[in-house]
């Protein structure tokens, strides 16, 4: 009988789960938007990592991503962002990606994952769209970003990443 | 009588667990088709932001497209 309770309890905890700030970031295996490559969050041990989690069909998703753009382009390799698309299809990211690609002149400096089935929102939580994550070197979920960002809170979002160095 | 107490205990656990927010709203990375210009309450796309802002106010619901609203209208 307390097997049963302690397995109801278990699971009904799992519906109100996410990730917070201090708990390690979820593991993934999630292909690139061109499905030429899988990348796992290990592979990025070592460097200050910001998880963006987005959507073409995502208004606000749409308006930040310019500034991650300028932010990746002045960062050093200390610095990587991770932006991950949870579109149905990952040709309407590309499509997305590219105009922004023309529009700015550059290529997208950042490394682009697919995640159509929602594995990593769910994991994390995510209340809104867009959502950030700043993860350290080891790991550690260092802050959650709720909602797009502008210039002035990338200028902040800078001074968190130095330190996390 | 424990065992009455402690089975009912787990049932309402269970059935509570079903009105999570979690399974009875439709998460803000579930919006993909909610968020397609055919969605929109009014065929013109000047209007429909509008329209949408008010229905949300109106029905103090949680936004059915890719926005994140309260019902208070203050956003």
């Amino acid at each position: 009988m307390k097997k049963l309770i302690m397995i109801a309890m278990v699971l009904s905890l799992q519906l109100f789960a996410g990730v917070s700030e201090g708990e390690k970031a979820v593991a993934f295996d999630l292909k690139t938007l061109e499905g030429s490559k899988s990348y796992q969050m290990d592979d990025f041990k070592g460097k200050v990592v910001l998880l963006n989690l987005w959507g073409s069909w995502c208004g606000g998703c749409k308006k930040e991503m310019p500034e991650f753009f300028k932010l990746q382009k002045e960062s050093d390799k200390g610095f990587e962002i991770v932006a991950v698309s949870i579109d149905n299809k990952a040709s309407e990211s590309e499509k997305f990606l590219h105009s922004l690609e023309g529009e700015v002149g550059y290529k997208t400096p950042f490394l682009t994952l697919h995640d159509p089935d929602k594995m990593l929102p769910k994991a994390y939580g995510a209340v809104a769209m867009p959502s950030s994550y700043l993860i350290d070197k080891e790991g550690v979920v260092r802050a959650v970003i709720v909602g797009s960002l502008d210039a002035d809170d990338i200028e902040e979002l800078k001074l968190e990443i130095n330190k996390l160095k | 009588m424990q065992f009455r107490i402690l089975y009912l205990f787990v049932t309402a656990l269970l059935f509570l667990s079903g009105c999570s927010d979690k399974l009875v709203r439709v998460m803000p990375y579930e919006k993909e088709h909610f968020a397609d210009k055919k969605m929109s309450l009014s065929p013109l796309e000047e209007r429909a932001e509008q329209e949408g802002h008010i229905f949300l106010i109106r029905e103090a619901s949680a936004g059915g497209d890719s926005s994140f609203q309260g019902g208070c209208g203050c956003r």
